[in-house]
């Protein structure tokens, strides 16, 4: 009878019956995933094999005291047509130690200098330390043939860790982010900027044409239905007022 | 008094599990963002913590697509295919008419006092664009998440750059969501002098025919016309029902102003 009432029924029960058996299943095996998660986890075993040591400021952070004898990059700064800024960062980027010759860089730290590359989610969500990607000292420059950075292989050497099965089209994901609002990105990664403000035009569109209607609506409830201002009263008033004028 | 039918029991089913998984994925979506605050520690802690609440919200993502797909394949065998396309653009299809357009700017005037109120049908313009809002969030959020939760796949078939975008699409989109839903929908639904406390229709599928006459008078008067209005009254919910509704509809829209608030409130959290 209720069926013939109601012929979805049978499949609200059928709908019910797979909410019930899901949120049953989730709490009978969250202890088991939980427990499994440790040993099967991408993160759990790197962090694992590929420990921080804990001594953030000590140990991970600041570099090795002996410095290799190597040639100073900024000795032969007049033989490359770059700009000052240009040298001290693109070419850093091909070094076999991209900090080779800075001063006192025993006594910085990475955030010192990169303080916006320590905003990425590798670093803030998984607590990925600068180290674990970019290695030991000395830090190899990303595009250094034989960096494990190098677009070439960090795919395989790197992102692999936690990534199984990371592609080299997978390595294009911009770990170190710009800030999708600023101007900067709009040379830097255009497409970002661009649907970042679409998406917060449209937002903010909606809200713009939805909270004060909803607004307004609550207040209009307020006054009684049948409520209308006396328009034709207004504009007369607004005719006597002209005419002794 | 009086009732008149509003809504199917799969109807209600349908509201239901689109407010429990929404309040789910809304928790879990604000715990992973806001995972640098002590709130957003504080709300993973429910789901398992940092790393459960993301198994949590690609879950119940997953759990929301298949029911969106399932609506989708009940409004198709809803649909009355021997009037179409007729059928689709009556009085009782929930697709934006012409008409809508000239109730938008009638009930504008209402609100600003220059005009009478609109003679609502069965569905208003507000509820068509809730009801459309969803198709386009759960698109959206449902594409970008899809894409997301499994990106090492994804970026087989895309550039690992297309994945910054997705989540900045995801992010925002989710933002205006919730946004919409806690603040604009609980109002005109709940908190409005027409509805408050509370409008129980989605729960109990009825609603008070002289309250309903008074809003859409239009649809009464067609039904009455038709002859199929004394068809369509149904008896009230008994009270233990009505409580039960009232207890569960204030305990969701408290857990969303709770999440509305401490989102907006933590905001500097993120952009420390």
């Amino acid at each position: 009878m209720i069926s013939k009432q109601f012929p979805f029924l049978g499949f609200m029960r059928y709908l019910i019956g797979l909410v019930i058996v899901l949120v049953v299943s989730a709490c009978i095996f969250s202890e088991a995933a939980l427990a499994q998660k440790e040993v099967t986890s991408n993160i759990y075993r790197y962090r694992e094999r590929k420990m921080s040591p804990g001594y953030y400021e000590g140990y991970e952070v600041k570099p090795r005291s002996n410095l290799p004898f190597v040639e100073v990059p900024t000795s032969r700064q007049e033989l490359i047509a770059l700009s000052p800024i240009a040298e001290r960062v693109r070419r850093r980027k091909y070094l076999a130690d991209a900090h080779q010759g800075l001063r006192f860089y025993n006594r910085l730290t990475c955030i010192k200098c990169h303080p916006g590359q320590a905003r990425s989610l590798h670093n803030v969500r998984a607590k990925i330390t600068c180290r674990q990607c970019h290695g030991p000292e000395p830090i190899a420059g990303i595009h250094h043939y034989y960096s494990s950075m190098n677009p070439r292989r960090r795919y395989a050497q790197i992102c692999a860790k936690c990534h199984e099965g990371a592609s080299a089209s997978f390595a294009k994901y911009v770990v170190h982010e710009p800030s999708p609002a600023l101007m900067s990105t709009l040379k830097a990664f255009p497409l970002l900027f661009y649907v970042f403000w679409a998406m917060v035009a449209i937002a903010v569109g909606t809200f713009a044409a939805f909270l004060p209607h909803a607004f307004m609506w609550g207040v209009r409830e307020l006054l009684p239905d049948t409520f209308r201002w006396n328009l034709r009263k207004f504009r007369s008033k607004g005719r006597k007022k002209n005419e002794t004028d | 008094m009086k009732r008149i039918k509003r809504f199917t029991p799969t109807q209600r089913v349908f509201h239901l599990v689109l407010m429990l998984s929404f309040f789910v994925q809304s928790a879990t979506g604000l715990a992973r963002m806001y995972g640098e605050t002590h709130w957003g520690h504080f709300l993973a802690s429910f789901f398992g913590g940092y790393s459960g609440v993301l198994n949590v919200h690609k879950l119940v993502g997953i759990f929301m697509l298949a029911a969106f797909f399932v609506h989708v394949f009940y409004v198709f065998i809803k649909i009355d295919w021997r009037g179409f396309p007729k059928s689709v653009y009556g009085p009782d299809s929930l697709l934006p008419r012409w008409e809508d357009v000239g109730q938008v700017l009638q009930h504008l005037g209402w609100i600003l006092g220059l005009k009478e109120a609109p003679r609502f049908d069965r569905w208003a313009y507000w509820e068509k664009f809730d009801y459309w809002a969803v198709f386009w969030g759960i698109c959206i959020l449902g594409g970008t998440g899809l894409i997301l939760s499994k990106p090492v796949v994804s970026s087989l078939y895309m550039p690992g750059w297309v994945l910054n975008v997705l989540l900045w699409i995801h992010r925002i989109e989710a933002i205006l969501a919730m946004g919409h839903v806690f603040i604009i929908h609980f109002f005109i639904g709940h908190l409005r002098r027409h509805n408050f406390p509370m409008d129980l229709v989605m729960f109990e599928g009825s609603v008070d025919l002289e309250k309903v006459s008074h809003e859409r008078p239009a649809w009464v008067e067609r039904l009455e016309k038709q002859g199929t209005l004394a068809g369509n009254l149904v008896k009230s919910e008994p009270v233990a029902f009505r409580v039960t509704y009232y207890v569960f509809g204030y305990a969701m829209i408290i857990g969303c102003v709770y999440l509305l608030v401490n989102g907006i409130v933590n905001v500097s959290g993120l952009l420390e």
